[in-house]
């Protein structure tokens, strides 16, 4: 799934364990304008399950999640 | 005789008043929730709330009186007083039939406590924090407390005290369920509900331990 | 106007959760001041704010300008205060950032005052007045959405297991190693937290014991808890509850991880007036329960490292969880440096509470955490073992903030660590490899 997105930002989120991505991802979300996308990087699995929650629950967007080897890519779009 | 029949009187409508709060407050406590547990108990929440009651108030079972030695005798010594002023402010209409010695042991401990009643109202203004944390009400306490003891010390030496000693027991009568004082019957809640947590939780073995020091083969927290 | 509702909800909050013990807690205090001590955040800066008393008594000021004859007919003599939003926002923000709920006030307390319980309706009151810390909100929504809508993310977890379970298989030396995921039947369900570190040594220890388990879609984490706000926190632990129910399992075990076990444990049973058809326990409990039936077959000297235990407060003070690691610790290893105090006894390591996942007062939780950061030093230890997630993460910001050298690890990977196992065989790996996941 080659992602043609170019994310305004790019957030490292590696060797952070839960909630750590989803609270530093949070925070990097609100400095952003609507419309911005970010991509975030990171190396913990719960990420694939807790990252489409948050995107439910904040009502940002959710572009793509994916598994890259022992990465987890996604990413996400300010809406509001 | 007529003062120590207005001043009597005076002290046993203030104790009738204080009994009707106190068991007014006890009554709004056992109105209010108490949410069944329903979880799976590690151990006996008797043997938490028996724990409490007893080698849990010892003053080196806790970090905290181990730290604060004087101040929490002092503390006890002041309670000691004040139990022992109760139960002599019930006798006071009989002193006369109370035999000497009986009267000089109670004098003792009211007296002692009444020392020990000044030194916690000291302390309350001299300690930085103590003094920050202390309301009115707080000082106020202490004070008629401690007025109370001497007053019974004093009444306990020479009858003529008596009906001053009604006087102010009567004010701290009146006084205790409204004020700061009432913590004497919150008191049994707070470490009821503290040995239940301990009990049911399985904590209260390891406190034991604490408490009494045996051999064993894992020490905790010393 | 905006002011006075929110004031307004924070009180009716209050007047809601006057029971029994809140209000023993309201009115008991002596405020003799004995508890400074017990407080790690007075341990680290010795100001009066960080007295558990002078905290409580912020509440009570309120309590008494409603409830107390002083309070409201003269309310300076009681320090009574009416509550605005300024003084409920300060008054949030030292629950949230100030008291990590850790109960060493209440073990040192003459009167067994409650001073957490204080703290937590406080909490319930910022929350229904919409000041508590937004992070907080997000994250328990967050995990309530997932209990929602399963399906969002089952898949995805299923084949994350199966990849573990590759990595189990690997790490036991045998093909046969299975993370099955939500099996019905199975005796027990494990519950673990977010991402594969409360997954794996778990798998390989429960492998080792030979037990019948099976693993949750759910995290045990908690953040209603922290809110203050039950009916969140019941919403999120009924996904586990259900869940349990549904697979008949006969016990629920928590991963390492001080309040998902005590409130599993010891608050879900009161939220739900029920006693639930299976038992819940933390994995420390169990894992002693191995190590004391020799079910695994461990090595002391696999850890010679100098190792100290952190007791996490809500397995030690609140759910009496220590002796279990002591045990476990023995098994493990023959250099063990307990801390001073320690067990029932022990500090808070200043991310309790919700704490470590606020960045906002990060300044705040790295002062508070100086006193553990000097009890470890005194061990010289090199390993800090914690049974908690929310501990570790504290302690690895700890580590990192004072340059402390230390390397911070569960209990469970140090058993993993201390089992003789058959060497790793060279298990195959083919990308189809039957997996046995789910139903």
């Amino acid at each position: 799934m080659a992602d043609p997105i170019k994310p305004d930002q790019i957030l490292d989120l590696k060797g952070l364990l839960c909630p750590m991505p989803v609270v530093k991802l949070s925070m990097a979300v609100k400095k952003l304008q609507a419309g911005q996308t970010i991509e975030g990087i990171a190396t913990d699995p719960g990420v694939m399950a807790d990252i489409p929650a948050w995107a439910r629950t904040s009502g940002n967007e959710l572009l793509s999640i994916e598994q890259q080897g022992k990465e987890y890519h996604f990413i996400v779009k300010k809406t509001a | 005789m007529t003062i120590q029949l207005v001043t009597g009187a005076l002290a046993l409508a203030a104790l009738v008043f204080s009994i009707s709060v106190f068991a007014s407050r006890w009554a709004q406590m056992q109105r209010l929730s108490f949410a069944k547990d329903f979880s799976y108990p590690k151990d006996s929440a008797l043997k938490g709330i028996l724990y409490a009651f007893t080698l849990g108030m010892a003053p080196w079972a806790k970090e905290s009186t181990r730290i604060h030695m004087l101040a929490y005798l002092r503390g006890i010594a002041f309670h000691v007083g004040i139990f022992a002023g109760l139960g002599a402010l019930l006798a006071s209409p009989w002193f006369d039939l109370i035999p000497t010695i009986i009267r000089i042991v109670c004098a003792v401990l009211t007296g002692f406590g009444a020392a020990m009643g000044v030194a916690g109202g000291i302390m309350r203004v001299v300690e930085h924090h103590l003094k920050a944390i202390s309301t009115p009400d707080d000082h106020a306490s202490v004070w008629l407390v401690t007025l109370f003891l001497a007053a019974m010390t004093l009444a306990l030496v020479s009858s003529a005290f008596v009906p001053a000693m009604w006087v102010v027991a009567a004010a701290m009568l009146v006084y205790a369920p409204i004020g700061k004082i009432r913590h004497c019957i919150y008191f049994y809640f707070g470490r009821l509900f503290f040995g239940i947590h301990i009990g049911r939780r399985g904590v209260v073995s390891g406190l034991i331990e604490h408490a009494i020091p045996v051999r064993s083969e894992v020490r905790h927290g010393r | 106007m905006a002011d006075n509702t929110a004031v307004s909800k924070a009180l009716q909050v209050l007047e809601r959760q006057l029971n029994r013990p809140l209000m023993a807690a309201l009115q008991v205090c002596a405020r003799c001041g004995v508890c400074a001590e017990a407080c790690h955040y007075y341990v680290a800066d010795g100001e009066l704010e960080h007295v558990p008393a002078y905290r409580a008594e912020e509440l009570r000021k309120v309590y008494r300008r409603k409830h107390d004859f002083f309070g409201k007919h003269l309310p300076n003599w009681v320090n009574a205060q009416d509550l605005d939003e300024a003084t409920l926002e300060k008054m949030a923000e030292m629950a949230f950032s100030e008291c990590t709920l850790c109960r060493r006030c209440t073990f040192n307390c003459p009167m067994g005052v409650d001073t957490p319980l204080m703290m937590r309706a406080l909490r319930a009151m910022a929350t229904a007045s919409g000041k508590a810390p937004e992070i907080l909100e997000m994250l328990a929504d967050a995990a309530i959405e997932k209990g929602k809508d399963p399906a969002m993310f089952r898949d995805l977890f299923v084949a994350q297991v199966a990849e573990m379970e590759k990595e189990l298989q690997a790490l036991v030396g045998d093909p046969n190693a299975r993370i099955t995921v939500e099996r019905e039947g199975a005796r027990v369900l494990y519950v673990a937290l977010a991402g594969a570190h409360t997954i794996l040594p778990p798998a390989a220890i429960f492998w080792a014991a030979k037990e019948d388990w099976t693993l949750s879609i759910y995290e045990a984490a908690n953040y209603g808890v922290f809110l203050g706000d039950t009916a969140r926190a019941k919403t999120i632990a009924s996904r586990i509850i259900d869940e349990a129910k549904a697979l008949k399992v006969q016990e629920v075990i928590v991963a390492e991880c001080g309040h998902a076990c005590a409130s599993l444990v010891w608050d879900a049973p009161i939220w739900f007036q029920e006693q639930f058809p299976f038992r819940v326990r933390s994995l420390v409990e169990v894992m002693a329960e191995y190590v004391q039936q020799g079910r695994l077959p461990l090595d002391p000297s696999a850890n010679p490292e100098a190792i100290t235990y952190h007791d996490s407060c809500n397995l030690a003070r609140t759910s009496g969880i220590y002796r279990e690691p002591r045990v476990i610790l023995n098994a493990v290893t023959t250099n063990l440096r307990e801390m001073t105090p320690n067990g029932l006894e022990n500090y808070c390591c200043g991310g309790g509470g919700g704490l470590v996942a606020l960045p906002e007062y990060d300044d705040k939780r790295m002062k508070a955490g100086k006193p553990k950061v000097d009890q470890i030093r005194k061990t010289g230890a090199e390993i800090v073992v914690a049974a908690c997630e929310n501990c570790r993460l504290q302690l690895g910001d700890l580590n990192a903030h004072y340059s402390m050298n230390v390397q911070i690890t569960a209990l469970a990977d140090l058993v993993v660590k201390a089992m003789r196992l058959p060497k790793s065989v060279a298990v195959p790996l083919p990308n189809a490899a039957a997996v046995a996941v789910g139903e």
